[in-house]
């Protein structure tokens, strides 16, 4: 037995109104007969909705209804459909759906908003979205049609021109009087079209309209954020991580160093800090963004399709993700020095995003000695055999012999490319890429220190329990050991 | 979740995966402080999602989804969804059809063009 609908009217109208938007994402020429089938369900249901819903005031209406000329466009469109074109068929699901939406919606106003008064100015502006939404999605739905109609008899068009120079019999070709038929339609929705836009540009769908109000973030929604990013890193790479995660800690570090950079700039533009060490400071999240990256890369090459991240370690990336929308980003990409300054106080977000990256340095360790030592640690075998004979070679070059004339997965593990331990080889190119992560994490919390005034930034940092700290390269790091000792995990 | 179900969503994985493992090569490319991340973590997240929708001994190996377009890729993913997000789904399953169609918005409209 099918659970019972519980959404609220107002969640029935974003749902229609988000199928109708569907119809434009998804167009192809084959559903315009179906959509235009199923338009007359979708119009009708919407009247029916319309007339319950209260009046916006208690003021007599001072034009005509548009909802009565649009349901009357409608039946005209619905005896078109059923005596000429395009006659019986298949109904298009999404609209179909909208239809069913509106009717439930219909049906939950009739039995519990009979008593709503436009008394209160909420209440005035709620039946003002509701009946935006209302138009809207018809507005919406009909342009969509309108688009896979044009799409449909363009279609025809070019298969005939095709038939015809390809010499098919007559009667394997579409018929002109169809292509008639679809674009006599078509201009029949562009008029519904046109006359719900009419409505539209009156009242339009904005979110304040529809109640739905986004505030500016709220203070500590990064930093709280971050910090959850940071409690729950630790704990997964404490708790025998998997590749995956360590390709999601990767990712979210190197979008940190990313929103760090873009952050900085901004506070040097809207004169919050020294133009001379914007420059610096963003070098270093530059270099640190770029280190996090390659080793996220490279943990994702030794990933199993079957892999899993842990589930509590994507739900805080992605309010990491969240709240860097919220703060620096806009539907096109990263936001302007204006727009951050008018969401957030620059000075407060900055420091959130330092400590975050002077925090990097403590989980870039854990990830190292995750990648050394962690016994649970396991690749396909292809990858492992690729990785392991590079990492091979290039210790040869630097001395190291340990590894000449060794295979690291055998010629059935390979063909099966079966999930094995991984081997030393690949622990070591895993360790130097993140000893480059280290130290351009040590670099970039060195460089911001001056901004914060708390010294949190000079305590963290481990350094490997006094082994020298090598890069990828394998040449020792300037700067990998900034600070002399921290306390050891 | 029935057996033709769980087979949707693990579909619906691996064309997230690779519409995920296409939006960081483009991220990469564009340098260190490129907004492209943020729609390729938002596809990460959705990957995790659809793969935590399904059991543990579900099999998430197979072929890789064809194509190089990872607007095309979310819209493909979107509209597996659709077809098993009928009512009575659960919640987490119509979620996800969400996060994946605000996917498809920002990957056409956003950061991700």
């Amino acid at each position: 037995m099918p659970a019972r609908d519980q959404r609220t009217v107002g969640e029935l109208l974003a749902d229609s109104d988000a199928l109708s938007r569907d119809t434009l994402l998804d167009v192809t020429p084959s559903q315009g007969p179906a959509m235009v089938r199923a338009w007359s369900p979708v119009v009708q249901s919407a009247a029916q909705l319309w007339a319950v819903l209260p009046p916006v005031s208690l003021a007599a209406p001072s034009g005509p209804d548009l909802m009565v000329r649009l349901r009357g466009l409608g039946q005209g469109i619905a005896r078109s459909t059923a005596g000429h074109w395009p006659g019986p068929g298949p109904q298009d699901q999404r609209l179909l759906e909208i239809a069913s939406n509106l009717l439930r919606a219909r049906d939950l106003v009739e039995r519990y908003g009979r008593d709503v008064q436009p008394t209160g100015a909420e209440t005035r502006a709620d039946i003002a979205a509701a009946r935006a939404r209302v138009i809207h999605t018809l507005y919406v739905g009909a342009h969509g049609t309108a688009v896979a109609l044009r799409d449909y008899a363009n279609d025809l068009r070019d298969c005939l021109r095709e038939d015809i120079h390809r010499r098919r019999p007559v009667g394997l070709r579409p018929e002109a009087r169809e292509i008639q038929e679809a674009e006599a339609m078509l201009s029949r929705f562009e008029v519904f079209e046109q006359l719900a836009a009419g409505y539209v540009a009156a009242h339009p769908v904005t979110g304040s309209v529809l109640g739905a109000v986004y505030p500016t973030p709220p203070p500590s929604r990064l930093q709280s954020a971050l910090t959850a990013w940071d409690i729950q890193a630790h704990r997964t790479l404490a708790a025998n991580p998997d590749a995956p995660d360590l390709v999601r800690i990767g990712r979210v570090q190197a979008l940190i160093a990313s929103a760090a950079a873009v952050v900085t700039e901004a506070a040097g533009e809207k004169t919050e800090i020294d133009p001379d060490m914007v420059e610096r400071i963003t070098g270093t999240l530059d270099a640190s963004q770029v280190a996090w990256s390659r080793l996220a890369t490279r943990w994702g090459e030794l990933t199993s399709q079957d892999g899993r991240a842990d589930p509590a370690l994507s739900r805080a990336a992605s309010e990491v993700r969240a709240a860097m929308s919220a703060t620096a980003c806009t539907a096109t990409g990263w936001a302007t020095p204006d727009q951050i300054a008018g969401r957030v106080d620059l000075k407060r977000a900055l420091k959130s995003l330092h400590l975050s990256m002077v925090g990097a340095v403590d989980i870039a360790h854990l990830a190292r000695e995750v990648a050394a030592t962690d016994p649970t640690l396991t690749a396909p075998a292809r990858m492992i055999a690729m990785r392991a004979q590079g990492e091979a070679e290039m210790a040869r070059e630097q001395g190291v012999t340990a590894y000449d004339g060794r295979t690291w997965a055998s010629p059935g593990q390979i063909a099966a490319n079966q999930v094995i331990p991984l081997p030393e080889p690949a622990r070591r190119g895993l360790v130097n890429l993140t000893n480059d992560v280290i130290a351009s994490c040590n670099r970039a919390a060195a460089t911001a220190a001056p901004l914060d005034p708390s010294d949190c930034a000079a305590t963290k940092a481990p350094v490997d329990g006094g082994r020298r700290v090598r890069g990828a390269s394998g040449k020792k790091i300037p700067g990998a050991d900034p600070f002399t000792r921290g306390p050891r995990r | 979740m029935d057996a033709e179900a769980v087979e949707t969503v693990a579909g619906v994985v691996r064309l997230l995966r690779r519409a995920a493992e296409l939006a960081w090569t483009q991220a990469d490319a564009s340098g260190p402080r490129s907004s492209h991340q943020l729609l390729a973590l938002g596809i990460d997240a959705a990957a995790d999602e659809a793969s935590c929708l399904l059991p543990r001994r579900a099999r998430l190996d197979g072929p890789t989804p064809v194509g190089d377009n990872t607007a095309e890729l979310l819209a493909s993913a979107e509209q597996l969804l659709r077809w098993i997000c009928v009512v009575g789904a659960p919640t987490r399953l119509l979620g996800l059809r969400v996060l994946v169609a605000e996917l498809v918005w920002e990957a056409n409209t956003g950061a991700g063009t």
